[in-house]
């Protein structure tokens, strides 16, 4: 049994405005599968899941096609739907008690179907239905209470029941498990295997981006009533390849994702369409903003564009004109101009000598857009050398350099000043990273000078302060004149933050921006420029030491030893189970469990050894003998000749 | 600048010395010789008298009025060791900042004439010159200057390799700054000290010299010198002249190094603000 869904569109009329709840969704469910629904409230998901029953209101002016079994029942008078309706496709409906007639009793209502549509006498219903009530954990003596009796957890069960019923091929859950706790959710995971087993299909509605991803095959992620992203559901955390998907994963409080929670910049376009002027030739139809700044005039935006274009991470200048189709790129269905989420900065074996040493192996990693990647590792290992590379104040010995798709040695040489624009850096030491020469406004106004972008004193002074603000920082005459021996460590870092931020740039580069300042304000600091992560839509390359700090940031993390990448990967996946025994160390040494373990001397070391052989309690024969190179292992990539196992 | 540098600066009683000292002599150097009462080279006085309403310092073996010959003497001395200040400190920051921005092989043959001029005896080239060729004093001061800026330069240098490391400076270049730009707006001020330094050093050493190249009768006699003044009042020192004779020229050239000194004490106390915090004022 399945169920297609061709280009449903779905528009809600309401006088002279109409809103567009739906645009061209196709989505099949498959027997056997459960597909997820995934998306902010407001986007259009309850309405998709109604548009399925075809219970639609009114209003409502739909066109596209659903076709169950080959048949298209988009189109059936009322009378033929209710045959199909709960006996062949039913839906439990969000919100739990409000769905159910506090008049009657619960059995009543289950048993209600079976007599109306299973054609069986009273008894006959009441039987089955008390019976289905205990097999779904509704012990006998509540089922002749009422509704308002019942908890929530037993209402959603009675609610399962109910349109679990007739024994239907589609089962549509509409945000089932708002109301319940973990533990009650585990009864509706349990009637979707049940489902899943029986080679039913299943479409799950929910903003919870976990339970999804535990319970369903695929995920459609929607947004503004389209489609952004279809993706297997593993993939959701720890490969989406839409700026939103991502944000969405970042936003969701997952048990094991370590950074702090995100959220997406800005608020979604009201999607209302209506007509304007009282003369036909001034009338178009548009999409109203609920920003208020907005761009363009009285909030609203012609129909063009992406419609995630004013909350992405990586829009460009055709987002805002050119509206893309869904495009296949491996097993993920992505709506996006860029091809998913696009690469920021691209380091491809670039290396470093300093004399003779090797300060940096050739190494290759890839900051994306809108993400928070951290290298960390010991003193010595190279971070900073590798941020400084990628900031382009260093040039690596070879190597290839890509920022935004275009190679960074040939910008610079081209035009260095406007690449720089684009890379803000915040240094290790603050105070001395500001001249102590530069008041607030001489340090913050530098980047505007130096690169000559506005002219008259008086815009100067009107960007420095709003970034200042930006930063939590005092706007006013008298702080603007202080010199940096005026201020205490915290302040300076966030002038030096401000002085990062002043031109606008795509990514932060933080050289342990937190490292030279005590605990209470590193929170704040951190605090500060997560926040400015997220509403700016930055990227950012935070380097640092400390674990701990690295885990409340990142999106990604990088572990370095000895001027070699040893593991890359999603950072709640290398923090929860490392793959490198490197990585391992570095995480049990902060929670205290392991020291510094002793070098054992052995003559079998190689010139090209594994770097971490001599302190690895796992090295072989072959450790000693060949470094081993970066590769891919369970979404991340690793470099050991004998990996730990996950889990 | 700053909005309260002249609150600030005109509380310091370095600078209130200096500055006054300083219009005292700018007031003699410049008003002095065409307000002189007489011609200093004019000998038709009565030679050696006491001071008296006419002569205010008296007059000299040659009968000339020792007042007039003070002021042409101060500004004589005062020019020469203000220009060789200047000029050695022009050198030795051009020298400096090229050698320390730049580096390298440039760095290294600016440094090794820097050396090879440290080890010449000023003095002595500067006796040997005078005597032989009896050059004028400008070409004197261009000799000196030309001996004295490689200790200004060493100084800049090593503060132009410091500032080259250091953070805001590699900040700045990371924010695309040109070299021009960051000399300008970060290496400039922050080796203001040194030039100070540098200068009034300098300039104190000049105008030391130049009143014992004058001493040493190395200076055309005609032109009047501080330190000519002294070395003809020294002869006649057994006669109870010396207190109007010998005592001005000694104290208007003690006073004239103080001024530098005084000055750039001050100036740079305030030009610096963390200087500024620790001095306490």
């Amino acid at each position: 049994m399945s169920l297609e869904i061709k280009n449903l569109s779905v528009i809600y009329r309401d006088g002279s405005h109409s809103i567009q709840a739906l645009e061209e969704v196709s989505l099949t469910l498959a027997p056997g599968t459960c597909l997820a629904l995934v998306g902010e409230s407001g986007s259009g998901k309850t309405t998709f899941g109604n548009a399925c029953m075809g219970l639609l209101p009114s209003n409502a002016e739909r066109e596209g096609e659903i076709i169950l079994n080959g048949n298209r029942i988009d189109h059936l008078e009322e009378s033929d739907l209710n045959e199909i309706r709960w006996k062949r496709i039913s839906m439990v409906f969000q919100n739990g008690a409000v769905n159910m007639n506090p008049v009657y009793r619960v059995v009543d209502q289950v048993a209600e179907p079976l007599i109306q549509r299973g054609h069986l006498n009273r008894a006959g219903a009441m039987a089955m239905s008390s019976e289905a009530l205990e097999q779904m954990g509704v012990e006998k003596e509540y089922h002749d209470r009422y509704p308002h009796q019942l908890s929530g957890g037993q209402i959603q069960r009675v609610l399962l029941v109910m349109a679990l019923i007739l024994d239907p091929e589609i089962i549509i859950l509409d945000e089932p498990t708002s109301a319940l706790d973990a533990l009650s959710r585990t009864v509706v995971s349990d009637v979707i295997q049940a489902a899943r087993s029986g080679n039913k299909s299943v479409l799950l509605i929910t903003h919870d981006l976990e339970f999804a991803m535990r319970n369903s095959d695929t995920i459609a992620m929607l947004y503004l009533g389209q489609i952004m992203e279809a993706l297997p559901a593993i993939d959701l955390l720890a490969r989406p390849l839409h700026p939103y998907t991502m944000a969405l994963g970042r936003s969701y409080p997952a048990m094991d994702t370590a950074r702090d929670l995100g959220g997406i910049k800005g608020d979604a376009f009201y999607r209302l369409v209506h007509q304007h002027g009282h003369h036909d030739e001034d009338a178009y139809l548009h999409a109203h903003i609920q920003v208020p700044q907005s761009s363009h005039k009285d909030g609203h935006a012609p129909p063009t564009g992406c419609l995630f274009q004013n909350r992405c991470t990586q829009a460009v200048e055709r987002c805002l004109t050119e509206r893309v189709g869904l495009e296949v790129i491996g097993d993920h269905t992505v709506r996006c101009l860029r091809h998913g989420i696009a690469n920021l900065l691209e380091l491809k074996d670039v290396n470093k000598k300093y004399g003779k040493t090797f300060a940096l192996d050739p190494v290759d990693f890839t900051i994306k857009c809108g993400e928070v990647f951290s290298l960390v590792g010991e003193t010595g290992s190279g971070k900073t050398t590798l941020a400084m590379i990628a900031a382009g104040v260093l040039k690596p010995e070879s190597g290839k350099r890509i920022f935004d798709g275009i190679d960074m040695d040939e910008w610079m040489e081209r035009d260095y000043r406007s690449l720089s624009r684009r890379i803000g850096v915040i240094y290790q030491n603050p105070a001395e990273s500001v001249s102590h020469r530069f008041s607030v406004f001489d340090t913050v106004a530098e980047p505007l000078k130096i690169h000559g972008l506005t002219g008259s004193k008086s815009e100067i002074l009107e960007l420095v302060k709003k970034v200042l603000g930006d930063v939590h920082l005092s706007t006013d005459p008298a702080f603007l004149g202080r010199y940096p021996h005026e201020l205490n460590m915290g302040a300076i870092q966030r002038v030096c933050v401000a002085r990062a931020l002043v031109l606008n740039p795509s990514i932060l580069i933080a050289d342990e921006p937190t490292s030279s300042l005590d605990p209470s304000v590193q929170a704040k600091v951190l605090k500060l420029l997560l926040s400015i992560q997220i509403e700016r839509g930055l990227s950012m390359l935070f380097v640092t030491h400390d674990i701990g700090l690295a885990r409340k940031v990142s999106d990604r993390i990088g572990v370095l030893l000895a001027g070699r990448l040893v593991e890359v990967g999603p950072a709640n996946l290398v923090l929860s189970e490392p793959l490198h025994p490197y990585a391992r160390l570095l995480i049990d040494s902060v929670c205290g469990k392991s020291r510094e373990p002793v070098r054992h001397k052995t003559d079998k070391t190689g010139p090209d050894a594994c770097s971490f052989a001599t302190r690895c309690t796992l090295a072989r024969e072959l450790c000693y003998k060949k470094a081993p190179l970066l590769n891919e292992k369970a979404y991340r990539r690793v470099a050991c000749h004998f990996p730990l196992t996950a889990g | 600048m700053r909005i309260d540098f002249h609150q600030r600066i005109f509380r310091d009683t370095w600078f209130i010395t200096g500055i006054v000292l300083a219009l005292l002599f700018a007031i003699a150097i410049i008003l002095g010789p065409p307000l002189v009462p007489f011609d200093p080279w004019d000998m038709s006085f009565v030679p050696i008298s006491q001071p008296s309403a006419t002569h205010i310092l008296g007059t000299n073996d040659g009968g000339q009025d020792i007042f007039s010959e003070l002021l042409y003497a101060v500004r004589n001395t005062a020019a020469f060791g203000l220009v060789c200040g200047l000029i050695a400190l022009l050198i030795g920051a051009i020298v400096g900042v090229t050698a320390g921005w730049m580096g390298g092989l440039v760095d290294m043959i600016l440094m090794r004439i820097a050396d090879i001029l440290l080890a010449i005896p000023a003095v002595m080239i500067l006796i040997l010159t005078a005597a032989l060729f009896r050059p004028s004093p400008w070409v004197l001061a261009l000799i000196l200057s030309g001996m004295m800026w490689p200790t200004i330069s060493k100084a800049i240098r090593a503060q132009t390799l410091t500032m080259k490391e250091s953070l805001h400076v590699k900040a700045a270049a990371q924010i695309g700054a040109g070299n021009w730009y960051i000399i300008r707006r970060h290496l400039m001020p922050e080796l203001f000290p040194l030039y100070l330094i540098g200068f009034a050093a300098k300039a104190r050493m000049a105008m030391f010299m130049e009143a014992s190249l004058a001493f040493l009768g190395l200076f055309d006699p005609a032109r009047k010198s501080l330190g000519m003044m002294i070395a003809y009042a020294v002869k006649y020192y057994y006669m109870d002249i010396w207190w109007n004779w010998l005592m001005p020229p000694i104290v208007c050239l003690s006073l004239l190094i103080m001024t530098v000194t005084f000055l750039a004490i001050s100036l740079e106390k305030v030009l610096d603000p963390r200087l500024k915090e620790a001095l306490g004022s």
